[in-house]
């Protein structure tokens, strides 16, 4: 009975107080443009992985024309550029593309969608170098900032709209004068706040998962469930957080505007202050590696290989001077050689590689362990997994593409160091990336761990609010 | 004049405190309170400010926490029986303050329905607006249109609908024109007819000598005298009073 009573009550405050009506309508405009930002993020990424797919066909069915056709007796288009030489077939003109689809969710949370890259061009040149170029570490928040789409709205402008709603929960009635008359009704000031704040919960979270639905309605998200569920049950947590921080800071008894200074002071510390000092300590105690450093290690290994690429040649001339007019790249013999120097190369740039992965991942590690101080974090973590567009899924998509690339080379390779050509008939074995896509399960294993530390953040301010809510007994 | 205020032989009290102390600190607010209201009894705590009458108040609401003692509502303690007693208890503050935003009706709807009455419908809402004294029409009017005196009658309204056995009252004209004063009366008067006990704390002498039927005089917690309204006439209460407010009997 006092549930529906406290709810009725609250259904007519909102509907007679204007201001809180535009701060909910604004909100909601918010997230309109929020969700209208990822879905035309989420066009783009769909046109390009259409483009991308088609032009893996296209590729495929020229280069095969042209073999039929040069076994047909006819010409190489250029002599630098016969498919039949299995480091032209296998090099950057005979390609093959490799695609992460956005994720199911990925309307929802751009998350850092436009900072990985979800393709790359795998040819037998594909080094540790390729997959470095978009390796940026950086706080999961500022990366996010790139972009205004839901799960910003959700981690940052959320628990803003929940502390407007709630700063004043207790207090107000304190310093209006009506909390004495509803304490002396046979109810605590627990069982009241808690309706009062379901119901503000109930709008909030109505308003978010309304929006996010309508996004997944839209851009297909309900074909998975499981990370809609997952999404929805994020929101929620985290904005029972910031409802369970209000209570407990409005159970201290203290003044309105000393409320609403001490919640902003608690959003801007764990928002914006703790993730970016994380960030800073992990750069600090783990500096990266110059990216130059990279670059010359490249620019010194190819030197190197060009420099040892004409000296062998020489040497091969002056063995063979009846070569030396009329020679072309594609001498055999000149395969080995060159596929040796570009091993060279790969091998520097792997050690390299090496060290920059192993501070990597001490900053990530650094990182991953603190961010159990910011709800902002954890919640940020398991929307843009459940999105599909976390590190997580990138790292997995990654790992599949070395491993293809790999496959590529040893595919090629022996026939580059053989000086063998290559013909139309071997064009249905060249390798083809498919992306095995991370189930379900494995990222609803994966969000335990925020979620889990989310939920027990929760549980203990819960705690907190309800001792001193419990404490509240109207003359205070 | 009468030393005793409890019964073994009258109705059972609506609303006592035995021996009722409250210390905030090292200061004693209430010192042994014993006290006893009949239903049908409008019990008037006069005193000046510090005197101990909001905190009597405030104890019987379980607002605070007694030091020792007990405040028992319908034979209730307060301290174990939070909700029971606050079932049987209404109360009116010196200023009733409502939800500005929300009509009388709805203000009353309610504090009426979180006191137990359950859905009362508006018709019936409109009625106890009405029988407390609220002009129908202003009844659907948003309360920050009202006045004083206006909330004071949904404070009222909000007594009559929850059909409580003992109804507190903290200074509850304080500030209030005399018309508005005088109606406040007649209406505590209507309730004490229906049996209710009343427990007012107030200053103003002539509304105690008119409305109650016995008279407390506190001064520094304790309980100094007693009398019955019908004994005295309104000068002699004043001079009672100035004789036992007289600071002569600092803190204990």
């Amino acid at each position: 009975m006092t549930a529906r009573t406290v709810l009725k009550n609250e259904w007519r405050l909102l509907m007679a107080d204007r201001p809180l009506q535009i701060a909910l309508g604004l909100f909601l405009v918010l997230l309109g443009y929020a969700l209208t930002n990822g879905v035309v993020w989420l066009r783009f990424q769909e046109r390009t992985v259409e483009a991308t797919t088609s032009g893996n066909v296209e590729r495929a069915s020229a280069l095969q024309q042209e073999l039929e056709a040069i076994e047909a007796g006819g010409q190489p288009s250029s002599p630098f550029a016969d498919p039949r030489s299995p480091r032209v077939l296998g090099g950057p003109s005979g390609s093959h593309t490799a695609v992460l689809a956005p994720g199911p969710l990925a309307a929802l949370a751009i998350g850092q969608g436009d900072l990985l890259p979800y393709y790359y061009d795998v040819n037998i040149y594909t080094n540790e170098a390729s997959f470095q170029q978009n390796g940026e570490v950086e706080n999961p928040l500022n990366l996010m900032v790139g972009r205004f789409d839901l799960a910003f709205a959700v981690v940052y402008l959320l628990p803003l709209l929940v502390l407007a709603l709630s700063f004043n929960v207790l207090s107000e009635e304190r310093e209006q004068g009506t909390l004495a008359l509803t304490l002396s009704q046979p109810v605590s000031a627990r069982s009241v706040v808690t309706v009062k704040l379901a119901f503000r919960a109930l709008v909030v979270a109505g308003i978010v998962l309304g929006v996010s639905l309508l996004g997944a309605l839209a851009t297909g998200g309900f074909g998975s469930p499981g990370r809609l569920l997952l999404w929805s049950v994020t929101v929620v947590a985290y904005s029972l957080f910031w409802f369970a921080l209000a209570a407990w800071v409005n159970a201290l008894g203290r003044s309105s505007a000393w409320n609403a200074t001490v919640l902003v002071g608690a959003w801007l510390v764990l928002v914006v202050v703790l993730p970016a000092a994380i960030n800073a300590a992990a750069g600090l105690l783990h500096p990266q590696p110059s990216r130059v450093e990279m670059v010359t290690a490249q620019r010194e290994a190819s030197n190197d290989a060009v420099n040892r690429r004409s000296e062998l040649l020489a040497r091969y001339l002056e063995d063979h001077p009846e070569m030396a007019e009329g020679v072309v790249a594609d001498e055999p013999g000149l395969g080995a050689l060159s596929w040796a120097a570009t091993d060279a190369v790969n091998g520097r740039l792997e050690e390299v590689a090496a060290e920059h992965d192993a501070r990597r991942a001490e900053q990530t590690a650094l990182v991953r362990r603190y961010r159990f101080l910011s709800p902002a974090l954890l919640a940020q973590e398991a929307l843009l997994d459940a999105a599909g567009t976390g590190d997580a899924r990138f790292a997995h998509f990654q790992s599949q593409v070395r491993a293809f690339a790999e496959q590529w080379r040893d595919f090629f390779v022996p026939a580059i160091l053989a000086d063998e050509q290559m013909n139309a008939s071997v064009l249905p074995n060249v390798p083809r990336f498919g992306v095995a896509d991370e189930g379900s399960t494995d990222v609803a294993r994966r969000a335990t761990v925020p979620l889990g530390v989310l939920g027990g953040l929760l549980a203990l301010v819960s705690a907190a609010a309800g001792v001193g809510l419990g404490r509240v007994r109207g003359a205070d | 004049m009468t030393d005793s205020h409890e019964s073994n032989t009258g109705p059972k009290p609506l609303l006592e405190a035995r021996g009722l102390t409250k210390d905030y600190g090292d200061t004693r607010a209430l010192d042994s309170l014993d006290l006893a209201i009949a239903p049908g009894e409008v019990y008037c705590l006069l005193g000046p400010n510090g005197a101990g009458k909001t905190t009597t108040i405030n104890l019987f609401l379980g607002f605070v926490a007694p030091s020792a003692g007990q405040a028992l509502v319908s034979g209730l303690d307060v301290s174990t029986h939070d909700r029971e007693s606050k079932r049987r208890l209404a109360y009116i503050p010196e200023q009733v303050m409502l939800y500005r935003n929300l009509s009388g009706i709805e203000n009353l709807e309610y504090f009426a329905a979180l006191g137990g009455q359950g859905s009362l419908g508006r018709e019936r809402l409109v009625e106890i607006l009405v029988e407390a004294g609220l002009d129908g029409d202003a009844a659907g009017r948003r309360v920050s249109t009202y006045s004083k005196g206006m909330r004071q009658k949904v404070g009222i309204a909000i007594a009559i609908a929850k059909e409580a056995d003992a109804l507190l009252l903290d200074e509850p004209t304080s500030g209030l024109d005399p018309t508005a004063s005088s109606e406040f009366s007649a209406l505590v008067e209507r309730l004490r007819n229906r049996g209710v006990a009343v427990l007012m704390a107030t200053h103003d002498l002539f509304r105690a000598k008119d409305t109650g039927t016995r008279v407390g005089i506190m001064h520094y917690g304790r309980l100094v005298t007693e009398l019955s309204t019908a004994e005295v006439g309104h000068a002699d209460l004043e001079r009672i009073y100035l004789e036992h407010v007289s600071d002569n009997g600092g803190p204990r």
